[in-house]
């Protein structure tokens, strides 16, 4: 009898918690909690305590895929391969595409970008981040320099203060909101700006309810509190940081009546939270998808980051301003490069000196301009002058704003590469679908919102012919030609990507066996950084930048009166791919549902859990409607999961003009009986 | 206490002998209070104790069980696991808050009508000196 | 201590009084549960720190030692065993998810910080082969304060402990007695499924009821509860009453059924509620 167990990091959410798989003679019978992770602790939440039922789903893709007619039929690797070899060459650079995963290892990230540049020649490689976070990593570098969470998931026990704004916490990252809640019952003053009564205002101490789409008022207008009361951290400001004059200009108009009359939040609540932020010895910002996936995202951003550096609340433990990411390895996934602007450590593909590094040690010429991003790829798919897509791990078709756009789009492509662990509802679009290994088939590496880069352990052989994908990505390049994809471990990988990223200098399997690392962590003998900015920002000095508010791209009119946002919950994740495959989470929610207030439900007529149709200037579902109070009046909330009652086919693909996120929060719906 | 208070009695009654019992009190015409809504089991055992909470939460103010006799029973040992179990509910329930008088365990055989009305009678007054369940709020 | 046990499990492995020893391993910094095959393997066997879950795989209701057992019947299974995990044997060698006959307790003591962590009130196995038994923490001192609390403000006491509840089930998970194949906590009829927090008390109060004749303060519900939320006080109470009530203790006689299962001629109520 062969037993063993498998320590492995949870396939979930970002904040990385790890557990054992207890593999009894080539099954997977159990899992165990990891007792010394710094941020699980020993607990998991109901979908890392599940997470291993998917990975042996009958539904998983076992054998390569060919389209045929109007399905597919099984193929062979080696004729699915030269396909898309033969096929992908067909195309000029400007008309191929390539997705990423913020499912897979950072190994798999950093090998698709550098297929996507040395293969294909071309830097249209992006992945989901754009969907999520990509507010976070543009807005965080103009103001610190650096684009990551400050500080660390434990030290948000410590903080005096913590201010959570457009983060469902509990339910997205509970073991995140465990810290939270600690510290809550320490003593912390807990601030909740939320449009929803989420799970954590029972425990706030303010809760500020404003209406979708103007954080950047709000957080103005606590930021004009400060100022008039003088509580600002002036030394911090004097050393630390650079173009506050500018910044306290625009500030001067978020008065608190003005902000109230903007944000529905009342001035009480406003000053109250403002001067407890202030006053406390140590303020944490956490912030997640409800400011980031605005057409204002990086506004929203930046102001979050004037904040801290306003009150001198960066660089010290328990402070700081604290991105949660959504995937397991979204994060890792920028750290490697897989984005159309940078290469592995967020290094300019623009700027000739660190291309001539990557065109030597990838021994081939590279792409100096930026490419596509995710949602611009899907319109110049349409347009057709996108004509090839290879997609590893992501599904657009459930993920991506409106849905009908996307399907004409992929749709429209000439050559439709999908690489997945299942049959999504963008693989069914495809031409060639490839079986991909889950996180339990492989080795590698995934790194959690806090920065933390931990190892995957592979506990089965991959189901059927099924293939990691780090493999596959290797195997396609040297079909095509390519000399400089030879590894023979993901460990392999991790020593090249060491070699040329700084910040992921330091990091190996070997080191990480002993435990995590936390980058910054540029050499093989540095402990690795939990907090960034301690004695000076990335950049040198903060920068404070100035933010007017506008208002989101569609605002509720006559046809359209309810505000639309989405969000998720905590029994199901993302696009649903793994977690509608768990029969605990599908007992818990079985399907979507649009939660709505009960005075609007009485004046539409329609009772709890009657169906209703909710329409967009996009499209139109039929949806399960809950009446709950946790909806404001004139507001509806819809979680994404639900493919058969997508919310993004009603969103609205408004993009923010620099980070290219589209605003999934805010757009403007009807709701209608039957 | 709120004199217009007037309890609500969720009643678990066993086929065999309270709910005849109750019936018998009906036809009689004993004098009883309204509150009750009683519901018939085949055995006073059957009750589970989520049962007992499941009513608490959903408007019930006090929760009566009863049952045969010890030695009574239709199924000879049903009523065994009745006492035991409440024996255990009470003091989960004082445990969590709520007052454990507010469930309450009688052996009312099918000829005592007169005493089932006198009990749910004392149970009632029982009950408004208690006041609304606080569960209900919750 | 560690020596002694280790010691002993290679003897019981090189004499082939048993095919395997399920005890802790140290891996990649941490004791996890682990199957001993070899003597050799032995000098990685560890004691501390103490580890949950040392019989369960979750999210399956099975026990291992069951799983272990099915698929070597006949062979004696060593199971290197502090007081809990002794009491979790016993206890579900009486749901016969375990055949003690099968099984070979190697018992060790916990010392006085382990029993003070868990505020166990019987820090050791029946019969441990060396190290001191300490004296347990009385289980009052879990639920005095609780006790202590009018009854309106130990309602308060709960519903803000319960409303921090994320429904991960890392309580019923790691609870060794847990083990119904169709879990009740998991069944929608007697609670709104579906949200957060989960009803008040409904989600928490079957486990609380079954647990006052299985829980065999091992701890490990609270050890795994994201939210801190003080399970033992509840816990503990309840198997105070059993104790008063019936003299019954979970765990320490395979022979004892559970009060709660048996007639009141076999196991008569001591105190009888008020109304009867």
């Amino acid at each position: 009898m062969n037993y063993d167990n498998v320590h492995t990091t949870c396939p979930y959410c970002g904040a990385g918690c790890r557990f054992f798989l207890q593999v009894l003679d080539g099954d997977i019978i159990g899992l165990l909690p990891d007792r010394s992770h710094p941020v699980s602790q020993g607990k998991l939440c109901i979908k890392g305590w599940n997470a291993h039922e998917f990975v042996t789903s009958k539904d998983r893709l076992t054998k390569p895929l060919i389209r045929k007619g109007g399905g597919f039929r099984e193929t062979s690797w080696d004729e699915a391969l030269e396909v898309i070899a033969r096929r992908l060459k067909e195309y000029p650079p400007d008309a191929v595409g390539v997705l990423a995963s913020a499912k897979c290892t950072n190994e798999e990230n950093y090998l698709m970008q550098k297929f996507a540049r040395v293969v294909l020649g071309t830097n249209n490689v992006d992945h989901c981040a754009r969907l999520c976070h990509a507010s976070t990593v543009v807005g965080l570098v103009k103001s610190f320099g650096s684009g990551a969470m400050t500080n660390s998931i434990p030290e948000l026990e410590q903080a005096k203060c913590i201010f959570i704004i457009g983060s469902n916490t509990a339910e997205q990252h509970p073991l995140v909101a465990r810290f939270i809640v600690r510290a809550k019952e320490k003593g912390a003053v807990l601030i909740v700006a939320d449009p929803r009564r989420i799970t954590l205002t029972r425990n706030a101490d303010f809760h500020l309810p404003q209406r979708p789409g103007t954080d950047v008022a709000l957080l103005n207008g606590m930021m004009n509190v400060i100022l008039s009361e003088g509580l600002e951290d002036k030394s911090f400001i004097a050393e630390r940081t650079e173009n506050f004059e500018a910044f306290k200009d625009v500030i001067r108009k978020f008065t608190p009546d003005y902000v109230a009359g903007v944000t529905g939040v009342s001035k009480d609540s406003l000053i109250g939270a403002a001067r407890a932020y202030a006053r406390s010895s140590g303020s944490a910002i956490v912030y997640s998808m409800g400011i980031t996936q605005h057409t204002t995202g990086v506004d929203n951003v930046v102001s979050c980051a004037n904040l801290a550096m306003l009150t001198g609340n960066i660089g010290k433990p328990g402070t700081g301003v604290n991105p949660l990411r959504g995937q397991v390895n979204v994060q890792g996934a920028c750290d490697l490069g897989a984005l159309p602007n940078v290469y592995s450590g967020y290094q300019s593909v623009a700027d000739e000196k660190i291309r001539k590094k990557f065109e030597e040690a990838w021994k081939t010429p590279l792409p100096p301009k930026a490419g596509l991003t995710v949602v611009e790829m899907t319109n110049e798919a349409e347009k057709g002058n996108l004509k090839a897509l290879y997609i590893m791990g992501e599904n657009p078709m459930v993920s991506d704003p409106d849905i009908g756009h996307v399907r004409k789009g992929l749709e429209t492509l000439d050559f439709f590469v999908v690489q997945d662990i299942f049959m999504t509802e963008t693989a069914e679009l495809a031409d060639i679908v490839l079986p991909a290994a889950s996180y339990a088939e492989k080795d590698g590496t995934f790194t959690s919102t806090d920065r933390r880069v931990q190892l995957v352990n592979k506990a089965l052989d991959p189901v059927g012919e099924s293939k990691p994908d780090w493999l596959i990505i290797c195997e396609l390049a040297k079909r095509m030609g390519s000399r400089v994809f030879e590894f023979s471990s993901p460990s392999d990988v991790m020593d090249e990507m060491a070699r040329l990223t700084p910040i992921y200098g330091g990091v190996s399997f070997e080191r990480l066996r002993l435990g995590d690392l936390q980058w910054p962590c540029p050499a093989k003998d540095h402990p690795g950084t939990p907090i960034l900015h301690k004695e000076k920002f990335t950049r040198g000095k903060g920068q404070f930048v100035p933010v007017e508010f506008k208002e989101p791209a569609e605002l509720p009119d006559a046809a359209y009166p309810f505000i639309l946002t989405t969000g998720r919950t905590i029994f199901h994740f993302h696009t649903g791919t793994m977690s509608r495959r768990v029969s605990t989470l599908n007992r818990e929610v079985p399907t979507g549902y649009v939660e709505i207030n009960a005075d609007d439900a009485r004046t539409i007529g329609v009772g709890d859990e009657e169906m209703v149709s909710v329409a967009t200037r996009r499209g139109s579902i039929k949806i399960k409607a809950k009446i709950t109070p946790r909806v404001h009046k004139g507001v509806v909330f819809i979680p994404f999961h639900f493919a058969e009652c997508a919310a993004n086919v009603l969103t609205n693909p408004a993009l923010d003009p620099v980070a290219k996120i589209p605003e999934f929060k805010a757009c403007a719906c009807r709701v209608e009986k039957g | 206490m709120n004199d217009n208070f007037e309890p609500r009695i969720v009643g678990f009654m066993c086929n065999w002998c309270t709910y005849v019992a109750a019936d018998m009190a009906g036809v009689a015409r004993l004098k009883q209070p309204p509150n009750m809504t009683a519901i018939r089991m085949m055995c006073s055992g059957a009750v589970s104790p989520l049962y007992v909470i499941s009513a608490l939460k959903k408007g019930a103010d006090g929760v009566f069980i009863g049952g045969c006799h010890i030695g009574d029973c239709h199924y000879q040992r049903g009523n065994h696991s009745t006492l035991k179990r409440i024996m255990i509910v009470k003091p989960l329930l004082e445990a969590l808050g709520i007052d454990s008088r507010r469930v309450r365990l009688e052996w009312i055989s099918a000829s005592e009508g007169v005493k089932y009305a006198k009990v749910i009678s004392e149970f009632v007054d029982q009950l408004k000196e208690l006041g609304p369940c606080p569960l209900r709020e919750a | 201590m560690e020596a002694q046990v280790r010691l002993r499990c290679k003897e019981l492995l090189s004499e082939k009084k048993v095919a395997a020893i399920w005890g802790l391993r140290e891996k990649d910094e941490c004791a996890v549960p682990f199957l001993f095959q070899n003597p050799e393997e032995i000098d990685a066997l560890t004691l501390s720190p103490k580890f949950p879950l040392s019989f369960t795989c979750r999210p399956s209701p099975e026990t291992i030692l069951s799983i272990l057992q099915k698929k070597m019947p006949g062979k004696r299974i060593g199971v290197v065993a502090r007081g809990c995990d002794e009491r979790a044997l016993i206890e579900l060698a009486k749901s016969e998810r375990v055949d003690l006959d099968f099984v070979e307790v190697i018992g060790f003591p916990c010392d006085q910080a382990q029993a003070e962590e868990c505020a166990c009130s019987r820090p050791f196995p029946q019969n441990p082969i060396g190290g001191n038994k300490v004296a347990g923490i009385p289980e009052e001192k879990a639920f005095q304060k609780l006790l202590a609390l009018e009854l309106k403000d130990r309602l308060k006491f709960w519903e803000a402990q319960l409303s921090k509840c994320i429904k991960c089930y890392g309580c019923r998970n790691a609870c060794p007695m847990c083990f119904c194949k169709e879990c009740r906590m998991e069944q929608s009829a007697y609670t709104e499924i579906g949200w957060l927090p989960p009803e008040f008390p409904l989600f928490q109060f079957v486990r609380f009821y079954h647990m006052s004749d299985h829980c065999i303060e091992c701890g490990e519900c609270e050890k795994a509860c994201p939210m801190d939320i003080p399970l033992r006080k509840i816990t503990k109470y309840l198997r105070s009453r059993m104790e008063e009530l019936f003299d019954y203790h979970p765990g320490l006689d395979v022979k004892r059924k559970s009060p709660i299962l048996t007639t009141v001629d076999e196991d008569p109520v001591k105190e009888l509620p008020h109304e009867l």
